[in-house]
Order: C-alpha cells, then structure tokens, then sequence
C-alpha cells in the first residue's frame, strides 16, 4: 500500500532518525521520489537536522563553575600571608609536575657522570667537544670492565656453589623397614662427630675449587 | 563537572536563548541537584539523564513564571532581528555566516512550543537516545517521536519564512 502525504509527515522524523524497517523505508522513498511537496519536506528538514547536529556546544562563562561552588560548598575561604603569595605555584604542585622534575633530575645527574662532568670544581675544559668525548668513552670503558669483573665473579661464585652443593646437603639415606616389633639396631654415631667429619670434607673442597678458578700469575 | 555544567549550560541556553537566564538556571540547576541528591535512584536511569530531567522541570518552572513577559518583549524584539539578518547576508566570512544561521535557528526554536522545543533540543542538540528523552519528559515512546517530528518541521518552517535556508 502506498503511503500518503500525511503518513510522510508523521513518520519523517524517524526516517531521518533511521529508524524504519527496510520495507517502511522503501516505501517512504518511493512516495518522495513521486512526490515534488514530500521531497521538499524531506530535504528542508533534513538539511536542518544536520546543520542542527553540527552545530558546537557554547562554551560555559569562564565563573560559572566557581559561582555554582560558591552556591553549593559555600565560599571559598581567601588565604593569607605567605599561602597567598605562594598560591600562584599551585598548578606546578602536582604528582606529574613533581615526577617531570625528578626524572629531568636524575637524567642530568646520569649524563653528567657518563660524561665526566665534575660539579665541585667545574671548568670551562669540561665543556669542550673532544673533553667531553674523551671523558664518556673513559667512563664507558670503564662501566663496561666493572661490568665484565661482576659477571665473572658472579661465576666463580655459582661455580663454587654448585661443587659444594652435592657434599653440604647429603641426601637422607631411607630407613630400613622394620617388622613388627623389632628393635632399632645398633646406636649411630654421636652427632657432634659427624657434623666436624664433614665440616673438614667441606673446607677441603672448597679450597680446591677456588685454587682451581683462581687464574695463576703465569695466565695473567 | 566541567562537562555537566557546559552541558546543562547549553540546554538552558538553547532552550530560553539567552545567555545570563541560561547561567542563572545553570546554577540553579545545580543548586537542585545538590539539595536533592538523596533522591536520586541508579535503578531510574543514569545520572546525566536524572540532571538533565530536574534542569527540564526547572526550565518548564522557568518558562511559565516568565511567560507574561516575553509576550510584551515579543514584538519589540522583532525589527532588530531583521536589520541583523541583513547584515549577515552581505557577510563574506563563512564562519561568521554559520554562527548566523545558528542564531537565526536559535531564535526559530525559541518560537516554537515548549514541548516541541525541549523534544528537539534534547535529540538534535544533546543528542540523547529516544529512551533517554522518554524518560526525562515521563511521556510514551510514540509521543516523543511525534513531539521530534512536528518540531523540526515547525523549525523547518519557520526558518523558510525567515528567508533562512540551511545548506
């Protein structure tokens, strides 16, 4: 059935809207296409909608918000003496500001030593390209050898761990089983003199892994 | 805050069309909503939808308690209206010419009916759901589709006679 000019008119909001089936819409669009009045309406309309919907939120007066605070919490009160001169610095007094500054801090200090820089007795030398060059590739080389003297120590260190650990931390032999009623067997030794046989086992271990990673005068 | 208040500030504004009743009822607004938020119930909508229904019921208040004034305001308000648009029209700067027509659409929606208005402001302007303004104005779904149809229509209207052609 087609639709009339009145049903267009009623329903011409939730067209624009989209909010018609596809068969209402068809229909709605096969009455505007033959109809000069509708298509107008259809057009007018529409073209206000869009210029409706672009158009920008104003923006609230600048004491609006202050003025509706005022109204609700009630007036702010005014600081004195020295908060009021300060008050100023407030918006640099936030958590960002305050991390902005300690990284910028912390990045000054780590260039400045990768770089050389002596802060107790500074000197124009100091700023100079090739000085300043000179200065980093030291201080490179030398975090680079520290680094390397750890690693190496570090593994020393786990070597030595890992010889000792089989001897310090015997494990447990398992009890034999007993039938029932049978006694626990002869009496094992006194503890005190099997805690000083492996304390010997121990140092002599030891000392032969740390000679045995020590580089020699003649390696060196 | 910052939000709801430019929010609630443009519909006072776009719904009386003036700038200082739009920050008085602003602040009223909010003055509401403070004294009233106890009331307020999650299970009834959202929160923006709870303000923007006090900030309709105080418009409405607003509206009825200054309609004898505007009757007598009306006709003096109209030849300076139309000196502006003259001017407008030989504007050359397209912006200026948008912040024209959108106060030739201003004064067009302060014309029509205050339901239609508040229909069409809350759908075209806040751009709120059909659910949203079925809740804020407490009317059936098919009344508020019928009030955003006849008021852009009247809108539409009303602007082709203000020689007003939106592009």
């Amino acid at each position: 059935m087609a639709w009339t000019c009145e049903q267009i008119e009623e329903r011409l909001g939730e067209y624009l809207d989209r909010l018609l089936d596809s068969g209402e819409r068809s229909e709605f669009e096969a009455h505007v296409a033959s109809c000069a009045r509708c298509a107008r309406l259809t057009e007018h309309v529409g073209r206000l909608v869009n210029h409706v919907h672009g158009l920008e939120p104003l923006e609230a007066p600048p004491l609006l918000v202050p003025n509706i605070l005022d109204r609700t919490l009630g007036p702010r009160t005014q600081k004195e003496g020295w908060r009021a001169w300060l008050g100023w610095l407030r918006p640099v007094w936030q958590p960002r500001f305050a991390y902005g500054g300690v990284s910028l801090l912390v990045t000054i200090m780590v260039l400045s030593q990768a770089l050389g820089l002596q802060w107790r007795r500074p000197t124009l030398a100091d700023l100079s390209p090739a000085n300043v060059y000179r200065a980093a590739d030291r201080r490179a080389h030398l975090v680079y050898a520290r680094g390397s003297k750890f690693i190496t120590d570090l593994r020393v260190v786990y070597e030595i761990q890992s010889r000792l650990r089989p001897a310090a931390e015997p494990q447990p032999a398992p009890e034999p089983k007993r039938g029932p009623g049978q006694s626990e067997g002869p009496p094992a030794k006194s503890p005190r003199q099997l805690n000083r046989a492996h304390e010997y086992g121990r140092e002599f271990i030891m000392l032969a892994c740390v000679l045995d990673a020590v580089p020699t005068r003649s390696e060196r | 805050m910052r939000r709801h208040t430019r929010r609630i500030y443009n519909l006072c504004y776009r719904f009386t069309g003036n700038h200082h009743e739009a920050e008085d009822l602003t602040q009223d607004v909010f003055l509401r909503i403070y004294r009233t938020l106890g009331s307020y119930r999650s299970a009834h909508g959202g929160f923006a939808t709870w303000m923007t229904s006090v900030t309709r019921n105080l418009l409405i208040d607003h509206y009825r308690r200054t309609k004898r004034d505007r009757m007598t305001d009306s006709l003096d308000d109209a030849m300076p209206k139309l000196e502006q648009k003259e001017t407008a029209a030989r504007r050359p700067d397209q912006a200026a010419l948008m912040g024209e027509l959108s106060a030739q659409v201003q004064r067009a929606l302060g014309r029509i009916s205050p339901d239609l208005r508040e229909a069409v402001i809350l759908r075209d302007l806040q751009g709120l759901e059909y659910k949203e303004i079925q809740d804020v104005l407490q009317v059936p779904e098919g009344t508020v589709k019928s009030r955003i149809n006849r008021g852009r229509i009247e809108l539409a209207r009303l602007l082709e006679q203000m020689g007003v052609r939106p592009e």
